[in-house]
Protein backbone atom coordinates (compact mmCIF):
# COMPACT_ATOMS: atom_id res chain seq x y z
CA UNK A 1 0.00 0.00 0.00
CA UNK A 2 1.13 2.97 -0.86
CA UNK A 3 0.97 5.89 1.79
CA UNK A 4 0.26 8.51 -0.56
CA UNK A 5 -0.78 9.28 -4.10
CA UNK A 6 1.18 12.54 -4.55
CA UNK A 7 3.65 11.77 -7.11
CA UNK A 8 1.51 13.43 -9.66
CA UNK A 9 2.93 16.60 -10.34
CA UNK A 10 -0.46 18.16 -9.90
CA UNK A 11 -0.23 17.08 -6.10
CA UNK A 12 1.86 19.68 -6.12
CA UNK A 13 -0.67 22.43 -7.41
CA UNK A 14 -3.41 21.51 -5.10
CA UNK A 15 -2.96 23.51 -1.91
CA UNK A 16 -5.68 24.13 0.39
CA UNK A 17 -6.00 27.11 2.44
CA UNK A 18 -7.93 29.11 5.32
CA UNK A 19 -8.19 32.69 4.29
CA UNK A 20 -11.36 33.38 7.16
CA UNK A 21 -11.53 31.06 10.31
CA UNK A 22 -14.96 30.59 9.56
CA UNK A 23 -14.26 29.51 5.88
CA UNK A 24 -12.31 27.09 3.79
CA UNK A 25 -10.39 27.37 0.72
CA UNK A 26 -9.37 24.99 -1.52
CA UNK A 27 -7.45 25.41 -4.85
CA UNK A 28 -6.26 23.45 -8.00
CA UNK A 29 -4.95 23.39 -11.07
CA UNK A 30 -5.82 21.42 -13.69
CA UNK A 31 -5.00 20.53 -17.30
CA UNK A 32 -8.04 21.52 -18.84
CA UNK A 33 -9.94 24.93 -20.65
CA UNK A 34 -11.64 27.06 -18.30
CA UNK A 35 -14.31 26.11 -21.27
CA UNK A 36 -14.12 23.01 -20.38
CA UNK A 37 -14.38 22.91 -16.48
CA UNK A 38 -17.09 25.84 -16.03
CA UNK A 39 -19.32 23.42 -18.42
CA UNK A 40 -18.88 20.75 -16.18
CA UNK A 41 -20.15 22.44 -13.27
CA UNK A 42 -23.71 23.86 -14.77
CA UNK A 43 -24.40 20.50 -16.69
CA UNK A 44 -26.72 17.82 -14.69
CA UNK A 45 -25.27 15.24 -16.70
CA UNK A 46 -21.94 16.08 -16.00
CA UNK A 47 -22.26 17.22 -12.06
CA UNK A 48 -23.81 13.89 -11.81
CA UNK A 49 -20.65 12.18 -13.13
CA UNK A 50 -18.45 13.88 -10.69
CA UNK A 51 -19.67 15.62 -7.79
CA UNK A 52 -20.20 12.16 -5.80
CA UNK A 53 -18.11 10.46 -2.76
CA UNK A 54 -15.66 8.74 -5.25
CA UNK A 55 -16.19 5.09 -5.23
CA UNK A 56 -20.26 4.69 -5.13
CA UNK A 57 -23.02 5.02 -7.96
CA UNK A 58 -22.63 8.53 -10.00
CA UNK A 59 -25.19 11.29 -8.30
CA UNK A 60 -28.54 11.99 -9.46
CA UNK A 61 -28.62 15.97 -10.46
CA UNK A 62 -30.94 19.01 -11.81
CA UNK A 63 -29.36 22.23 -12.55
CA UNK A 64 -31.12 25.29 -13.43
CA UNK A 65 -28.65 27.34 -14.69
CA UNK A 66 -29.35 30.89 -14.32
CA UNK A 67 -29.10 33.20 -11.21
CA UNK A 68 -31.98 32.04 -8.83
CA UNK A 69 -32.31 28.66 -10.53
CA UNK A 70 -31.85 26.04 -8.34
CA UNK A 71 -29.62 23.06 -8.63
CA UNK A 72 -30.10 19.46 -6.36
CA UNK A 73 -27.61 16.64 -6.11
CA UNK A 74 -28.29 13.58 -4.43
CA UNK A 75 -25.02 11.68 -3.69
CA UNK A 76 -25.44 7.56 -3.08
CA UNK A 77 -23.97 7.30 0.08
CA UNK A 78 -23.06 3.60 1.53
CA UNK A 79 -25.70 4.48 3.97
CA UNK A 80 -27.97 6.34 1.84
CA UNK A 81 -28.56 9.00 -0.24
CA UNK A 82 -27.73 12.52 1.13
CA UNK A 83 -29.29 15.66 -0.67
CA UNK A 84 -27.08 19.23 -1.63
CA UNK A 85 -29.17 21.96 -2.69
CA UNK A 86 -28.70 25.49 -3.47
CA UNK A 87 -29.76 28.52 -5.80
CA UNK A 88 -27.18 30.12 -8.03
CA UNK A 89 -26.47 33.64 -7.12
CA UNK A 90 -23.55 34.58 -9.57
CA UNK A 91 -23.25 33.10 -12.81
CA UNK A 92 -20.43 34.65 -14.82
CA UNK A 93 -19.72 32.74 -17.53
CA UNK A 94 -15.48 30.88 -17.50
CA UNK A 95 -15.27 33.68 -14.60
CA UNK A 96 -17.43 32.96 -11.36
CA UNK A 97 -19.94 30.84 -10.31
CA UNK A 98 -21.64 31.49 -6.29
CA UNK A 99 -24.24 29.43 -5.05
CA UNK A 100 -25.80 28.54 -1.91
CA UNK A 101 -25.42 25.42 -0.44
CA UNK A 102 -27.71 23.59 1.90
CA UNK A 103 -27.05 19.73 3.94
CA UNK A 104 -27.87 17.62 6.67
CA UNK A 105 -23.70 18.27 6.62
CA UNK A 106 -24.84 22.29 7.43
CA UNK A 107 -27.65 21.50 9.29
CA UNK A 108 -29.99 22.96 6.70
CA UNK A 109 -28.69 26.43 7.27
CA UNK A 110 -27.70 28.14 3.96
CA UNK A 111 -23.85 28.27 3.34
CA UNK A 112 -22.24 29.58 0.52
CA UNK A 113 -20.09 28.71 -1.96
CA UNK A 114 -17.69 30.78 -4.50
CA UNK A 115 -15.71 29.15 -7.37
CA UNK A 116 -13.30 31.11 -9.56
CA UNK A 117 -11.96 30.07 -12.64
CA UNK A 118 -8.50 31.67 -13.58
CA UNK A 119 -6.39 30.88 -16.46
CA UNK A 120 -3.28 29.41 -15.58
CA UNK A 121 0.17 28.33 -17.25
CA UNK A 122 -1.50 24.80 -16.88
CA UNK A 123 -4.44 25.01 -18.04
CA UNK A 124 -6.66 26.83 -15.35
CA UNK A 125 -7.00 27.48 -11.15
CA UNK A 126 -10.08 26.84 -9.47
CA UNK A 127 -10.43 28.76 -6.66
CA UNK A 128 -13.03 27.56 -4.46
CA UNK A 129 -14.25 29.08 -1.25
CA UNK A 130 -16.83 27.51 0.85
CA UNK A 131 -17.96 29.92 3.53
CA UNK A 132 -21.12 30.48 6.09
CA UNK A 133 -23.88 32.20 4.13
CA UNK A 134 -23.98 35.93 5.30
CA UNK A 135 -27.90 35.07 5.53
CA UNK A 136 -28.67 38.59 6.67
CA UNK A 137 -31.59 37.66 8.30
CA UNK A 138 -31.56 34.49 10.18
CA UNK A 139 -27.83 33.52 9.77
CA UNK A 140 -26.37 36.66 11.12
CA UNK A 141 -26.47 35.43 14.68
CA UNK A 142 -25.22 32.12 13.49
CA UNK A 143 -22.33 33.67 11.62
CA UNK A 144 -21.17 35.86 14.34
CA UNK A 145 -21.29 32.77 16.71
CA UNK A 146 -19.40 30.78 13.89
CA UNK A 147 -16.50 33.77 13.50
CA UNK A 148 -16.09 33.91 17.05
CA UNK A 149 -16.10 30.67 17.55
CA UNK A 150 -13.17 30.15 15.41
CA UNK A 151 -11.46 33.49 16.37
CA UNK A 152 -11.10 31.93 20.14
CA UNK A 153 -10.09 28.65 18.63
CA UNK A 154 -6.92 30.61 17.53
CA UNK A 155 -6.39 31.87 20.80
CA UNK A 156 -7.46 28.76 22.64
CA UNK A 157 -5.42 26.04 20.56
CA UNK A 158 -2.46 27.49 18.35
CA UNK A 159 -1.08 25.25 15.77
CA UNK B 1 -19.39 13.06 5.30
CA UNK B 2 -19.15 12.90 8.98
CA UNK B 3 -22.48 14.09 10.32
CA UNK B 4 -22.14 16.54 13.84
CA UNK B 5 -24.98 17.03 16.42
CA UNK B 6 -26.87 19.70 14.96
CA UNK B 7 -28.20 20.22 18.64
CA UNK B 8 -25.13 20.89 20.12
CA UNK B 9 -23.30 23.15 17.19
CA UNK B 10 -26.96 25.27 17.56
CA UNK B 11 -26.03 25.64 21.59
CA UNK B 12 -22.36 26.46 20.65
CA UNK B 13 -23.32 29.12 18.06
CA UNK B 14 -25.75 30.17 20.23
CA UNK B 15 -23.66 30.70 23.08
CA UNK B 16 -20.92 32.49 21.06
CA UNK B 17 -23.03 35.33 19.57
CA UNK B 18 -23.21 37.47 22.30
CA UNK B 19 -20.32 39.63 23.52
CA UNK B 20 -20.16 39.65 27.24
CA UNK B 21 -19.96 35.43 26.56
CA UNK B 22 -17.24 36.17 24.43
CA UNK B 23 -15.55 38.15 26.65
CA UNK B 24 -16.15 35.88 29.62
CA UNK B 25 -14.42 32.72 27.27
CA UNK B 26 -11.18 34.92 27.04
CA UNK B 27 -11.03 35.66 30.73
CA UNK B 28 -11.36 31.86 31.41
CA UNK B 29 -8.71 31.36 28.76
CA UNK B 30 -6.08 32.95 30.71
CA UNK B 31 -7.35 31.02 34.16
CA UNK B 32 -10.26 30.27 35.78
CA UNK B 33 -12.06 32.39 37.77
CA UNK B 34 -14.84 32.51 40.60
CA UNK B 35 -18.28 33.73 39.63
CA UNK B 36 -18.07 36.84 41.66
CA UNK B 37 -14.61 38.04 40.17
CA UNK B 38 -16.28 37.24 36.55
CA UNK B 39 -18.98 40.02 37.64
CA UNK B 40 -17.03 42.50 38.83
CA UNK B 41 -15.08 42.16 35.58
CA UNK B 42 -17.47 43.15 33.64
CA UNK B 43 -19.48 45.39 35.36
CA UNK B 44 -22.51 43.39 35.01
CA UNK B 45 -24.66 42.16 37.78
CA UNK B 46 -23.90 39.12 39.61
CA UNK B 47 -27.30 37.54 38.28
CA UNK B 48 -26.55 38.52 34.71
CA UNK B 49 -23.59 36.82 35.16
CA UNK B 50 -25.05 34.02 36.54
CA UNK B 51 -27.30 34.07 33.36
CA UNK B 52 -24.88 34.11 30.89
CA UNK B 53 -22.50 31.48 32.66
CA UNK B 54 -25.22 29.20 32.15
CA UNK B 55 -25.57 29.46 28.59
CA UNK B 56 -22.26 28.84 28.18
CA UNK B 57 -22.52 25.91 30.64
CA UNK B 58 -24.98 24.35 28.10
CA UNK B 59 -23.18 24.81 25.24
CA UNK B 60 -20.75 22.67 27.11
CA UNK B 61 -17.91 25.55 26.78
CA UNK B 62 -18.35 25.87 30.70
CA UNK B 63 -17.41 23.51 33.67
CA UNK B 64 -18.14 24.43 37.37
CA UNK B 65 -16.72 23.14 40.21
CA UNK B 66 -17.89 24.09 43.65
CA UNK B 67 -14.98 24.48 46.01
CA UNK B 68 -15.75 25.60 50.15
CA UNK B 69 -18.57 28.37 48.90
CA UNK B 70 -16.91 29.19 45.63
CA UNK B 71 -18.24 28.29 42.59
CA UNK B 72 -14.95 28.12 40.12
CA UNK B 73 -15.15 28.16 36.35
CA UNK B 74 -13.05 26.52 33.85
CA UNK B 75 -12.93 26.83 30.00
CA UNK B 76 -13.74 23.81 27.88
CA UNK B 77 -12.81 24.36 24.55
CA UNK B 78 -13.83 20.97 23.35
CA UNK B 79 -17.31 22.16 21.47
CA UNK B 80 -15.08 24.46 19.96
CA UNK B 81 -12.72 21.90 18.43
CA UNK B 82 -16.29 20.18 17.07
CA UNK B 83 -16.96 23.16 15.00
CA UNK B 84 -13.35 23.16 13.84
CA UNK B 85 -13.86 19.18 12.73
CA UNK B 86 -16.72 20.34 10.81
CA UNK B 87 -14.81 22.84 8.72
CA UNK B 88 -12.15 20.28 7.98
CA UNK B 89 -14.63 17.81 6.67
CA UNK B 90 -15.95 20.19 4.46
CA UNK B 91 -12.33 20.88 2.89
CA UNK B 92 -11.69 17.13 2.22
CA UNK B 93 -14.61 16.85 1.01
CA UNK B 94 -14.29 19.80 -1.87
CA UNK B 95 -10.16 18.84 -1.91
CA UNK B 96 -12.08 15.23 -3.27
CA UNK B 97 -14.62 16.68 -5.38
CA UNK B 98 -12.09 18.64 -7.11
CA UNK B 99 -9.87 16.07 -7.74
CA UNK B 100 -13.21 14.15 -9.30
CA UNK B 101 -13.77 16.80 -11.63
CA UNK B 102 -10.14 16.66 -12.91
CA UNK B 103 -10.66 12.66 -13.26
CA UNK B 104 -13.86 13.62 -15.11
CA UNK B 105 -12.62 16.65 -17.77
CA UNK B 106 -9.64 14.13 -18.60
CA UNK B 107 -11.74 11.19 -19.41
CA UNK B 108 -13.95 13.39 -21.54
CA UNK B 109 -11.65 14.64 -23.84
CA UNK B 110 -9.61 11.40 -24.15
CA UNK B 111 -13.05 9.99 -25.04
CA UNK B 112 -13.92 12.63 -27.88
CA UNK B 113 -10.21 12.25 -28.74
CA UNK B 114 -10.66 8.66 -29.48
CA UNK B 115 -13.64 9.66 -31.36
CA UNK B 116 -12.24 12.11 -33.49
CA UNK B 117 -9.66 9.35 -34.80
CA UNK B 118 -11.73 6.56 -35.61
Amino acid sequence: MTPTQSSDADAAALACERNRHDSIVVKRNFHATVDELFCAWLDAESLAQWMHPGTTSPSTATVDARVGGAFEVVMHYPDGPKRHHGEYRVIERNRKLVFTWISDATHHTKTLVTVDFHASLAGTEIVLTHERMPDHEAGLSHERGWTAAFDLLQILLPA
Amino acid sequence: MVEYKSSSLDALFGAMSDGTRRAILTRLAQSDARVTELASAFTISLNSTSKHIRVLERAGLVTRSVQGRDHVLSLNAGPMAEAADWLECYRQFWTDRLAALEQFVMNKRNTSKHRSTQ
